[in-house]
């Protein structure tokens, strides 16, 4: 029997089905887990990065994006 | 160990330049689809004249916004924030001016090559050979001054928008060589390696991640940056934009034969699209929700700021495309959908709303940074392109979905009799006239936003102080591996270890591990459907009377894919009654097996073309290319008078046939004298055409189109193919 035959008869479209099924269940359970809020202070500081970005003297001429006017 | 503190500076100087371009090339794209959006309702802005055809510059359309404008936003942005984020200086600043440089040439080369019709015709990746190389050796660069730059960082953790930037850099590569293996036959015309259903599953393989990878990834990437720095605030949740980028990275890549419903495309590899897409509503609204609770606190901020507006505008059309997304995936929904507008319409809310606004709300909060003005020159200019792109986006986009259902519905009617409702095709596209003026509208709203947007960045640009300095910062240089700064594991479980989600910390200091897991996600995804779509033999099953296309044929079909006629019309029958009813019996896998490259189309603006062989005599093509309204008087179809004044370029056609030939196509005798096989169908065609009251076209390229016209579809119906 070659690849191609086993591959032919695997009835492929009952896997995605049930990979659905399969990722429905693991994404709730990873997004449950999201909220409950451990290591609360190392992810606090992964999320502040982008504002800590090393510039000495960049920040202080635009604090605001826009002119008012 | 005592930290040396380093000082270094950044490379603002190229920033400067993606951004400008982003801005020029970005009202250079809308304009041209402002014209084909005119064109709709008046073909004659074609002027007659080859390269203004609908067919070559919606191409250039979708390659100047996809490739030109958001292509260079996504540069301006990922300089600026991968330097930021990794507190280093670029790793070249030479490789840096090479991509810029390189970037544009490859831009200015599309702008060239598509309006002359030199083209793959496959969507978003129409360009040839040549320009197909530079694009994979420019990406390299790239790569090189991008991961350089993450070995020389001096920041241990690697952000989240870096591993958006990762899976983009990872993911386009994979995606572009692959959908674009060809063999050359000329110097700027190339064969698929693929074929048929093949070719049309690697095309949108390739056709969705485009979205996914270059629409998509890098623009979350930005999200992640620019907007807590808009807003002054950290992102909402980190281990939310965990869950997010996995999700997203990981079943992105599978839903691509979502395009292909109800096609010749395995009933497998649909279905299974179609499970992917609506896997990805969680990853997207995720990450949509991640971006606007970012702004908790700071809503107050958004009435005053216009770049805050524009971001929370562009968030929120990133969660209404990729809600409508995985919709219009739906078989039954899809149905009714594809080939109609609605289609446009949703990818034109991702364009103009997601990737348009984000881009636009990006520059300006760069311009002032990168040319220390303290502010950009107008306030006033910046809230009025935001007001002129929101309401031009809801008057495109509500105008065009009302089209698209409209025409769809009406595709599919029945009278009583149990006939079609409409059968004329031109009656469903009349009906969208209305539809197609508001939609030219919107897009010139969305346009002279984008002009306001060029003379703020000018204005903005002369403020700026005569010389302008890189910026410099400081950072501790990084010593040794960063081991000691992993989340420790004692005392914790294997499932407290794994929801804490610290496991992912460590891999996030370590740059090679993490792209290699990108890499692998990507790939796996794509050869659990690549492999099967190859290997089993019963998803293209042969049919003995569809034989190759002759010389002239071949060059005919040629001539089809250069004047980008699959912009308009379909060859794929689905297998739906008011299809078949309509076009004839629908498309077999089988019968494209020499296909190359597929032309099933995404969009009818005209109708479906499979069955159109044998339908009408010679002389009625004559007519109708010569003049459309002369066959079918409301067609906006604009004419191709020159198909009856340019001559067959006879000495083309044996390397075309042998580049074919050595991709497997059974030619046999033919492929030693391709030429005059050619010339001798030519002459039978054009004697027809003069014996059914026409002109002597001998020799003239109609004859090769009407050659191959005259073939389609008609071999399943045809035992006898003899002579060919």
């Amino acid at each position: 029997m070659r690849l191609s035959d086993i591959m032919g008869h695997a009835d492929l479209a009952t896997w995605a089905e049930r990979g659905l099924v399969i990722f429905l269940v693991v994404f709730g359970v990873v997004a449950l887990i999201t909220l409950f809020r451990r290591d609360r202070e190392a992810m606090d500081a992964a999320a502040a990065t982008p504002l800590q970005d090393g510039t000495l003297n960049e920040e202080q001429a635009t604090r605001q994006s826009g002119a008012r006017e | 160990m005592e930290q040396r503190i380093e000082r270094f500076r950044y490379d603002d100087a190229v920033v400067r330049l993606f951004t400008g371009a982003t801005v020029i090339w970005g009202i250079v794209g809308m304009l041209v689809g402002v014209i084909i959006a005119f064109q709709l309702f008046m073909p004659q802005l074609s002027f007659n004249l080859p390269w203004l055809t609908f067919g070559r510059l919606r191409p250039l359309h979708t390659n100047a916004v996809i490739f030109a404008f958001a292509g260079n936003a996504i540069f301006a942005g990922m300089y600026y924030s991968t330097q930021r984020l990794l507190k280093a200086r670029m790793f070249s600043d030479l490789l840096s001016k090479i991509h810029f440089w390189g970037w544009q040439l490859i831009i200015v080369s599309a702008a060239i090559t598509l309006p002359l019709g030199i083209t793959q015709s496959k969507e978003y990746a129409e360009l040839e050979w040549p320009i197909d190389i530079a694009v994979a050796l420019i990406w390299v660069v790239f790569a090189i001054n991008f991961f350089g730059t993450m070995a020389k960082r001096r920041e241990r953790h690697l952000y989240v928008a870096i591993w958006f930037y990762i899976a983009t850099i990872i993911a386009i590569a994979i995606l572009y060589i692959f959908n674009n293996l060809a063999l050359p036959a000329l110097m700027f015309k190339s064969y698929s390696l693929y074929a048929g259903v093949q070719d049309a599953f690697m095309q949108w393989w390739y056709g969705h991640n485009a979205v996914a990878f270059f629409l998509t990834t890098p623009f979350l990437g930005l999200m992640y940056y620019f907007l807590p720095k808009a807003a002054d605030r950290p992102v909402y949740s980190y281990k939310l934009s965990i869950l997010h980028f996995w999700s997203l990275v990981f079943i992105y890549i599978w839903a691509g034969p979502h395009h292909l419903h109800y096609t010749a495309l395995p009933e497998w590899a649909s279905t299974l699209g179609m499970l992917f897409s609506l896997m990805l509503w969680m990853p997207s609204w995720g990450g949509m929700i991640n971006g606007l609770l970012t702004l908790r606190g700071r809503w107050d901020r958004v009435a005053a700021d216009p770049v805050l507006k524009f971001f929370v505008v562009a968030v929120t059309f990133y969660g209404m495309s990729t809600f409508e997304g995985p919709m219009l995936s739906i078989k039954s929904v899809n149905s009714l959908s594809h080939y109609t507008d609605w289609t446009i319409a949703h990818v034109h809310s991702g364009a103009l709303g997601w990737n348009g606004f984000l881009a636009f709300g990006m520059v300006y909060w760069l311009l002032p940074r990168l040319y220390k003005t303290g502010k950009v020159w107008s306030h006033k200019m910046m809230e009025l392109h935001f007001w002129l792109g929101t309401v031009g986006i809801l008057l495109y986009i509500v105008a065009i979905y009302s089209a698209g259902v409209t025409q769809g519905l009406m595709w599919r009617a029945f009278d009583a009799t149990g006939r079609l409702a409409y059968p004329d095709f031109v009656e469903t596209v009349m009906q969208l006239m209305p539809m197609y003026m508001v939609r030219a509208l919107g897009g010139i709203l969305y346009i002279t936003g984008a002009i306001l947007a060029g003379v703020n960045m000018i204005m903005t640009m002369r403020m700026a102080p005569a010389k302008l300095e890189d910026p410099e910062a400081e950072a501790p240089a990084l010593i040794g591996d960063g081991s000691e700064l992993d989340p420790p594991r004692e005392g914790r479980g294997a499932i407290a270890w794994t929801t804490s989600l610290a496991w992912h910390r460590i891999w996030e200091r370590k740059g090679v591990l993490f792209t290699v897991w990108v890499a692998i996600s990507v790939a796996t995804a794509s050869l659990f459907e690549i492999i099967p779509t190859f290997l089993i033999k019963s998803n293209v099953p042969t049919i003995a009377s569809v034989k190759p296309y002759t010389p002239l044929e071949n060059y005919g079909r040629d001539l089809y894919v250069a004047e980008g006629c699959y912009n308009c019309h379909s060859q794929m029958i689905r297998p739906m009654r008011h299809e078949t009813e309509r076009y004839g019996e629908y498309s077999k896998p089988g019968e494209f097996v020499y296909d190359r490259p597929f032309q099933w189309g995404s969009r009818r603006i005209g109708p479906d073309l499979h069955r159109i062989g044998g339908k009408y005599p010679h002389l009625w093509h004559v007519r109708h290319m010569e003049e459309p309204r002369s066959t079918t008087p409301q067609s906006i179809m604009p004419p191709y008078p020159w198909l009856a004044e340019n001559d067959i370029d006879y000495e083309t056609i044996q390397p075309r046939i042998d580049a074919l030939l050595m991709l497997g196509v059974p030619y046999g005798d033919v492929v030693n004298n391709a030429e005059q096989v050619a010339r001798d169908q030519a002459k039978q065609i054009a004697d027809e055409i003069v014996a059914q009251g026409g002109p002597d076209l001998a020799d003239k390229d109609i004859v090769a189109l009407i050659a191959y016209l005259q073939r389609l579809g008609t071999d399943i119906h045809s035992g006898d193919t003899a002579g060919r």
